[in-house]
């Protein structure tokens, strides 16, 4: 599967509005928010504040972002028992995750690791990846 | 079991339901309790935005509260009275549901809920499946049994400290058992995200009585509250702690952030904007 890759001006148009957004859901100040901060480990995000941040980028952005999105994208075309066997990613999966993570550091993807952490990896930079994306399947949509 | 669709169902019949889309319902409020706190009146539509949602899933998930974007609270119920009630679901999806709604007493608003968003989980943790779609069949039927509602007990707050307008910390203490328990989620009994908020309004509108002065011809009422967000379950016998810190003032009104916390941990944020309305 081919996909077109989200560059840094698509990231740096829609970076300061998914700022706010996630400075707003997570009730801290906008000067704490950076596209790599960590948002489970460094600002105490839980699954309720990615359900929230989701729902309020979908509206500020006029876009639908289906749950699991990042997780089905960075899979791409790797079959499911290909990239997880019992929770936990296999090595293919892993690199996947890397190559499509590229905002996180390497040293954060750490072997084995288990399908349910994978948000720990979450920047605000992987939801600005997001919107962009959803962005470009409303335009193929319309 | 005793208290199940009795101590926290606040719904007496779903009068019309699109699945997933739409529903309009009704609650009389008996006449023998007392005040009908205006928390109640928002779980009143949260509760039917539940079965809108529940019913496209044949009751196998079912909503939690979650984050309530706003709520505005316009008036009052009476005992006596019937709440028509009213959802308008945004989306709702396997993993969650985002919707608005709003109540009237005859025809007059007395509240609004907007952007609320409720993750979606299996029904079976929280109560019977085949339990719920009966429940479900008798409010879309004859309806529920009228007057079963048992009045629900204050919570129990304790002021702990605080500085005169400027915050208030104290604590609130679960019971370990309760009515209510058995109702709002037999299987997993914890306390009910809107009996939390209100004894957090409570102790707002006690905060902003000091920071806006007491002034006997007006009364202080909770206008609105945004951005509440419920992080965590509260279970049987907790100890809340529950902050509330004057964020800002203007004449005749304070903004109140609320914040609840157990052993330490966020359970639950908002902020709540209190007002002074003249006494009739």
């Amino acid at each position: 599967m081919t996909r077109q890759p989200v560059t840094p001006e698509d990231i740096e148009r829609v970076y300061p509005r998914v700022a706010e957004i996630v400075s707003d859901a997570l009730g801290v100040s906008l000067d704490r928010i950076r596209p790599d901060v960590p948002l489970i480990e460094e600002l105490d995000a839980e699954s309720i504040d990615f359900l929230d941040l989701v729902f309020r980028l979908e509206r500020a952005f006029d876009v639908k972002i289906p749950r699991g999105k990042i997780v089905e994208d960075a899979r791409g075309d790797l079959p499911e028992a290909e990239f997880e066997q019992k929770g936990v990613l296999t090595e293919a999966g892993l690199r996947r995750l890397q190559e499509f993570l590229t905002e996180v550091q390497p040293d954060r993807f750490r072997s084995p690791m288990r399908s349910a952490d994978i948000p720990r990896l979450f920047t605000p930079e992987t939801f600005c990846k997001v919107v962009v994306r959803a962005q470009r399947a409303a335009r193929v949509a319309a | 079991m005793p208290g199940r669709f009795a101590a926290f169902s606040f719904l007496d019949r779903i009068t019309s339901l699109e699945p997933g889309v739409r529903a309009r319902g009704q609650y009389t409020v008996p006449p023998g309790v007392g005040r009908f706190p205006p928390c109640l009146v928002a779980e009143s539509v949260g509760q039917l935005a539940a079965w809108a949602a529940m019913s496209t899933v044949d009751c196998r998930r079912r909503p939690l509260a979650g984050l309530v974007g706003e709520t505005r609270f316009l008036g009052e119920v009476a005992p006596g009275q019937t709440v028509d009630l009213a959802v308008e679901l945004e989306s709702c999806r396997e993993d969650a549901i985002a919707y608005g709604g709003w109540a009237h007493v005859e025809r007059t608003p007395i509240l609004e809920l907007t952007r609320c968003v409720g993750p979606m989980l299996p029904a079976a943790e929280f109560d019977a499946p085949e339990s719920l779609r009966a429940d479900l069949e008798l409010l879309q039927d004859g309806g529920a049994p009228a007057g079963r509602f048992h009045p629900v007990p204050e919570p129990d707050i304790a002021v702990v400290d605080g500085a005169s307008g400027e915050w208030i910390r104290a604590e609130l203490r679960v019971p370990t058992a309760a009515p209510f328990f058995a109702d709002h989620f037999p299987r997993r009994p914890v306390l009910p995200g809107a009996l939390l908020l209100h004894g957090q309004l409570r102790l707002a509108l006690r905060l902003a009585g000091e920071t806006l002065g007491a002034k006997p011809a007006a009364t202080l009422v909770p206008a609105r509250v945004t951005d509440v967000k419920l992080r965590a379950f509260i279970p049987p016998a907790a100890v809340v702690e529950i902050r509330v810190d004057t964020l800002a003032r203007a004449a005749g009104a304070a903004t109140v952030g609320l914040a609840a916390r157990v052993g330490g941990r966020s359970v639950a944020t908002g902020r709540a904007e209190i007002v002074a309305r003249s006494a009739r």
